[in-house]
Order: C-alpha cells, then structure tokens, then sequence
C-alpha cells in the first residue's frame, strides 16, 4: 500500500512512502504509523483517513495497491 | 476561466472557476465574474493574512492541501449551498503555497436576489471550507520559527477556534435591481 502523509505528519514521516506489512484494516495501519513514531500518535488520533480519495472508517479493510492518505485536521481559511 | 451555469439547475450557477489557486487570488476579477442581473445582492468574503499569531509577528503562511480532496470538497460545498439558498451565482477559490500577510488565502463570492440568502450562504460555505477541506497553514513567524495551524500542539487546536489565525474582512455590494 501506498501512504501519503500531509502538513504536520510530514515532521515525522515522508510525505509518501511505500509499507509492505500485512496490515488488514486502517486501524492496523493508524496503530502501526503510531508504534513507528509515537511522538505523533496524539496527532495520528486527530486525523482521518482516505482511500482513492474517499475518507473511510477505521475498520476499512486495506486492500494491496490501496493509496491511503492521512489527513490531519483542517486549518485552512 | 469561463463561467458555465449547471445544466442539472438552470436557476443555479456555480461559476466555473478552479477551487484552487497557487497564484494571487484576483478578487476584482471574480468579482466580475459573479456580477448578475437577477442578483440584488452580492456578498464577498476574503480571508487574509493577519500578521501577527499568538503574540508573535507573522512573515507569511504556506497553504498545503491534497489537492484532489479539496478541489471536490469545495465544488460540492459550493453547489450544495447554491442549491439551499437558491443562489443565482457563486464561487469559492482558495491559495495553496505562500501567502504573505496582507494578502488574500480564500475568497467566497455569493449571489442571490436579497441579502439574506447570500450572506448565509457565504457564511456556511466559508465555515464548511474552514473546517472540512483537507487544507493546511503552516505560519512563518519573523523570528525564523514555523508552526502549523492545528498541529501537534492539540490542546490549543481544540481550544483555539481557527478563525484566530485570520484577519476576517468581509465587503458587501448591494445592487438594487
């Protein structure tokens, strides 16, 4: 699967990266972001999660060539 | 840019322009562009660059977005607010890249026959794009040190309203047709 990371996650993560752990739902994932830097797991608890472009649900099932974006909360305007 | 009216809503024009722009936003131009005969009432919003936050001096903002979210968020808050209030025009484009302060991050331009109905439509599209579109600030203060609105400091992000950050300017033009 395919991360894309934005704004404040990109102090911790790149901004795109590639994860071959066999991850089964977006909370794997969020729990996983959080283990590898757990300095931005308040942050990661913030933030939502998008599919091809679609926000999801933590239970989503991540599927192989998903591209996920992490979506920290809004401060446009 | 070209302005197109909704086939699906003919009594609805959502002008035709990008959500987003990683040049200056000309507001005298859309301006022109949300001009209608049927509309007695045009209200425009600019939010701008305030230059100064949490009692340090502001150099500029730097907008990130993802793109492609953002782009659809605002075409459908637009078009649904189009839609609620019957507007007979209305627009919303917002800077990605830096801002200097002064200068405008996002306008909303909305029209309808009396002033009731554009200035709420206005109002909830600015708040919906302030609060939903997946858009980041990340300030630069004059001291050399950045932060980015709403990030890991999350105790202010909750207490904090975002609309702190903004110099909030609205202008209003009556036509009386």
């Amino acid at each position: 699967m395919k991360i894309k990371v934005f704004a404040a996650l990109k102090d911790y993560f790149d901004k795109d990266f590639l994860l071959e752990e066999d991850l089964k739902t977006i909370a794997d994932l969020k729990a996983h972001l959080a283990k590898q830097q757990p300095k931005a797991s308040a942050l990661l608890n913030l933030c939502r999660f998008a599919v091809h472009d679609e926000f999801v649900a933590l239970s989503h099932l991540i599927h192989e060539n998903d591209e996920i974006s992490v979506i920290p909360p809004s401060s446009g305007g | 840019m070209k302005m197109m009216k909704s086939a699906l809503f003919p009594q609805v024009a959502e002008v035709d322009i990008a959500p987003l722009s990683a040049t200056d936003l000309d507001l005298v131009q859309l301006l022109s562009l949300a001009h209608d005969p049927k509309a007695g009432a045009v209200v425009l919003f600019s939010g701008e660059v305030r230059d100064n936050s949490a009692g340090k001096t502001v150099d500029y903002l730097d907008y990130e977005a993802h793109e492609s979210m953002a782009s659809k968020m605002i075409c459908s808050i637009v078009e649904e607010a189009a839609k609620r209030w019957h507007l007979t025009k209305a627009l919303a484009q917002h800077r990605t890249g830096k801002v200097m302060a002064g200068e405008s991050a996002v306008v909303v331009i909305t029209c309808s026959p009396h002033r009731k109905e554009a200035y709420a439509a206005n109002r909830y599209i600015i708040d919906r794009i302030k609060h939903e579109a997946p858009i980041w600030k990340c300030e630069y203060f004059t001291d050399g040190t950045k932060e980015w609105g709403g990030n890991c400091s999350c105790q202010k992000l909750l207490a904090m309203p975002i609309n702190t950050f903004m110099n909030l300017r609205v202008s209003f033009f009556f036509l009386i047709s």
